[in-house]
């Protein structure tokens, strides 16, 4: 009984550990393996899908409606802040990465100075059960189901849609999709909306789990970065087995040791694996798969 | 060779290819510039002087990062986390080690050093695993990011090293500043004027040693590696190394700034190595021009000065203006502000010229 | 007395046999081409021999010596040296700039600019010398990457398409450049496609099919053999 409840324990942390690491880091993994830019604004895309999810709650939406709409916000800013800036500067990549923590300085402290420094949260709906002992939260639940959704249907736009299809197509060959009629600049466009709405909906299902706070985006972008970083360029190949492995590390660590070396775990144990596979997670698959 | 040779040859790198600025104008400008800089204490009041030593303590960390960034093309997001780790290195040394036979110097070069070994160590690992640009800036902000989240959590009494409480949140304080041993009464260095000359010194020696540094055999291999790895590395040089070279010098340089800034306040908080903390540098390198030192010298010094006017309104407001600053600089005067300037004038005259002569 | 060896050299990317038990010898003191259909795996043979791919089995010998394992800065400093196919210059550095950083490994000093005037000289860029890499002309360009491969005075030289968007006066002077280093004693391999400088300069040709060696022998031997001939035919028509 009690090795069981511990293995319910472990798995539990680690599905939390997954369901994190899977939202915070698609937008960020979207916009990246799509356009070979790091948005370092990831971190208050989620901060915009988070507020406004939150103010949509209190203004008496239904949590779900609220979420969508923090969604939908965040990649309308998204793709409005393409079209003004980073549209600019693809032939600097370098460039437009640190455009975006331009952008982050200004979304951090101008949210510190029009809302303040903290929202009142809307609490973690659904209550908790307990199994020997230990109490777990049913919401932990619904964003591991959330997690594995987000990926289903990304799997469907890449694979199902024409959008899809021609994203993929413009990310390999960008010249000849140009040539073929594919409006390329609308399409990176929509892959950096895509990528900002699902920070927005990382931001919306995790704001009723804590505070809001205008700083609240750099909880996030530290493991969003590794499992970017592990994963390499490809969502599928990439993103999503890392998430899984670094789950594992970052929860057997927890348990071990609290949150924060978890933390610390996983960027260590990153920092290492990458002088072992410098492309990553995808780097690897694609060359024993080839 | 003889001697004599020697010398002048290491003296001409001060001038060279990697550099801007040079002959007898450059020069006597810079003469001219430093002599203002060290009249100022004579016109000035002590508590101002000594408040002001505060924008030169940043300035070794932002040539640390032209080195690394401008000169090597490596995106280091996160040269904060050797700031911080050199600072609180300084007052934990300090703290137990005391102010007395000129052991807050010791302590300064050990501090240091070990933000240079942390440097090395973690270096060694992205370098040599062939981390590329971008996965670099995140990697190396990721790393200074949790360490302010590791910092910020040591308040509990257990997280003490000696007699120095590392404080959490709030930061460490009440270390030493630097002292220097002399007969009779040792010289503490409280923020006035001298510590003034002694940071101004020091600036003046280390901007002229990186100066050799990038013109020398070294800063050609640097900037070849900026500019096509793959041909550097078909030259025979092994371009890991000299990127860790780089990355290493430029670390301890942040180090020094972290040193330099902690006993200039006698003290040092975990948001120093905070989002916030590290965009500062990049802004002022990319502002200044993180190709060339002097741009980055003078624009950090300028940027700092700006960014000291407008906290009167708050610290937020001017951080919104410097996120302004970095994405407008990028877009219009990607090589910073004084060379896009000078082309653009430059340009002009020309075409002055152009029109009179037809 | 071979300079360049490779026994049974294999690569495997993924079900594909790029290179097929590839066994080479490049003599010292010769000039060979290695020509072959598109996708014969003329590059990625060219890429072993660099290190920049390491190869799924088999050797490479470099002097005597197995290379095999060797990083690529450590076989340019054995004395293996490159020109791209796409001119691999330092763009934003001025042309003189260029050749120094070649050039710095051995010389220092007045030795240093003597030698770069000397190379500026063959290189006919003497006029050019302060501008930067970037702006020159394409074949200019190729010139440039030609003379940083030779600054680092190696004994094997190895050329990816070093004529590839010349004009033909361009790689007629090319070829002599290449005889001219030839006659000084560097060994030379070349990839290259273009036939008239290969007749030009070659003096063994091997020919690559689907990653095996298809043909050797000397340039008349290689154009005399119909199998050769056929299967660039089938190139064209494919």
């Amino acid at each position: 009984m009690d090795f069981l409840s511990g293995l319910f324990s472990f798995l539990y942390q680690t599905g939390d550990a997954f369901a994190f690491l899977v939202l915070s880091a698609c937008g960020l993994a979207v916009i990246f393996g799509m356009m070979g830019i790091i948005n370092l604004a990831h971190g208050e895309f989620i901060l915009c899908g988070a507020y406004v999810t939150t103010s949509a709650v209190r203004m008496g939406l239904p949590l779900p409606i609220a979420i969508l709409v923090g969604t939908l916000v965040a990649g309308l800013v998204g793709m409005l802040l393409e079209r003004v800036i980073i549209r600019h500067l693809y032939a600097r990549p370098l460039d437009s990465i640190v455009v975006t923590w331009g952008i982050s300085m200004i979304v951090t402290q101008g949210t510190l100075i029009i809302l303040g420094s903290t929202m009142p949260g809307t609490g973690t709906p659904f209550g908790s059960f307990t199994v020997a002992g230990y109490g777990y939260s049913v919401y932990r639940f619904v964003l591991m189901l959330a997690a594995v959704a987000t990926l289903a249907v990304l799997w469907l736009i890449f694979t199902r849609t024409r959008f899809g299809i021609l994203a993929r197509a413009t990310i390999q060959v960008p010249h000849i999709a140009e040539a073929l009629g594919v409006n390329t600049s609308l399409i990176y466009s929509l892959t950096f909306g895509l990528g900002a709405a699902l920070a927005g909906l990382c931001g919306g299902l995790y704001a009723p789990t804590m505070t809001l706070v205008p700083t609240m985006g750099s909880a996030f972008v530290v493991e969003a970065f590794v499992t970017v970083v592990v994963g390499g360029a490809d969502i599928f190949l990439g993103t999503a087995p890392a998430a899984a492995i670094l789950a594992v590390v970052k929860a057997g660590l927890t348990s071990w040791q609290g949150q924060l070396a978890g933390q610390i775990g996983l960027l260590v144990a990153v920092i290492v694996v990458i002088r072992i596979l410098p492309r990553g997670l995808t780097g690897f698959i694609l060359r024993e798969r080839t | 060779m003889p001697r004599g040779n020697k010398t002048t040859s290491v003296l001409k790198l001060l001038e060279g290819p990697q550099t801007l600025g040079k002959g007898p104008g450059f020069w006597s400008g810079c003469a001219v510039v430093l002599a203002l800089a060290c009249a100022y204490p004579l016109f000035a009041d002590g508590y101002d002087v000594g408040n002001n030593v505060y924008f030169f303590n940043w300035v070794f960390m932002a040539l640390g990062l032209s080195l690394i960034w401008g000169y090597g093309g490596a995106l280091s997001f996160g040269q904060t986390a050797f700031f911080g780790v050199a600072g609180y290195a300084y007052g934990v040394f300090t703290i137990n080690l005391g102010d007395a036979y000129g052991l807050t110097l010791v302590s300064l070069v050990a501090a240091v050093g070990l933000s240079a070994l942390f440097a090395g160590v973690l270096g060694y690992f992205l370098f040599f695993g062939r981390i590329s640009g971008v996965f670099l800036g995140i990697v190396t902000l990721s790393v200074t990011l949790v360490l302010e989240r590791f910092m910020s959590q040591t308040a509990g009494p257990e997280w003490a090293i000696g007699s120095a409480r590392l404080n959490g949140f709030n930061g460490m304080g009440g270390m030493p500043s630097l002292t220097i041993p002399w007969f009779g009464a040792d010289i503490a260095l409280y923020p006035d004027v001298g510590l003034y000359y002694l940071t101004l010194a020091l600036l003046v020696v280390v901007y002229l040693a990186l100066r050799m540094l990038v013109n020398s055999r070294f800063g050609n291999v640097l900037v070849a590696i900026r500019e096509n790895p793959q041909r550097a590395e078909m030259l025979g040089y092994d371009i890991r190394r000299y990127q860790l070279v780089a990355f290493v010098i430029g670390s301890a340089l942040a180090g020094l700034s972290g040193v330099l800034y902690t006993a200039w306040g006698n003290y040092i908080t975990p948001s120093s190595m905070g989002m916030s903390a590290a965009a500062l540098p990049v802004v002022w390198v990319a502002v200044g021009g993180r190709s060339d030192l002097t741009t980055t010298l003078f624009g950090t010094l300028l940027v700092l000065a700006g960014f000291q006017y407008l906290t009167i309104y708050g610290s937020q407001y001017a951080l919104v203006v410097m996120g302004f600053l970095l994405v407008v600089t990028i877009l219009l005067a990607p090589s910073g502000i004084f060379i896009s300037l000078g082309s653009f004038f430059s340009r002009g005259l020309r075409r002055r010229q152009a029109r009179e002569s037809i | 007395m071979a300079i360049l060896e490779t026994r049974k050299l294999d690569k495997w990317f993924g079900g594909l046999h790029v290179t097929d038990e590839v066994d080479f010898t490049l003599e010292q003191g010769e000039i060979h081409c290695l020509i072959g259909p598109n996708g014969a795996g003329k590059s990625t043979f060219f890429k072993l021999v660099l290190g920049e791919h390491s190869p799924s089995g088999g050797a490479i010998l470099y002097d005597g010596k197995d290379i095999t394992k060797a990083k690529s800065f450590e076989r340019i400093r054995h004395g293996i040296s490159v020109k791209f196919q796409v001119p691999g210059i330092f763009q934003a550095l001025k042309v003189r700039q260029n050749l120094q950083i070649a050039l710095q490994h051995h010389l220092q000093g007045a030795s240093l600019n003597e030698e770069t005037d000397r190379l500026l000289e063959f290189l006919k860029l003497k006029d050019a010398e302060n501008q930067l890499a970037g702006s020159l002309s394409h074949g200019q360009k190729q010139w440039l990457e030609i003379g940083m491969a030779v600054a680092l005075k190696p004994k094997l030289l190895l050329l990816d398409e070093p004529t590839a968007g010349m004009t033909p006066d361009e790689t007629h002077a090319t070829g002599e450049m290449v005889q001219a280093l030839n006659a000084e004693g560097v060994s030379v391999l070349a990839v290259e496609h273009d036939m008239a400088f290969v007749r030009q300069i070659a003096q063994k040709v091997t020919v690559l099919h689907f990653g095996k060696v298809f043909a050797q022998g000397t340039i008349n031997e290689i154009v005399a053999d119909e199998r050769v001939a056929s299967i660039y035919l089938g190139e064209v028509h494919a």
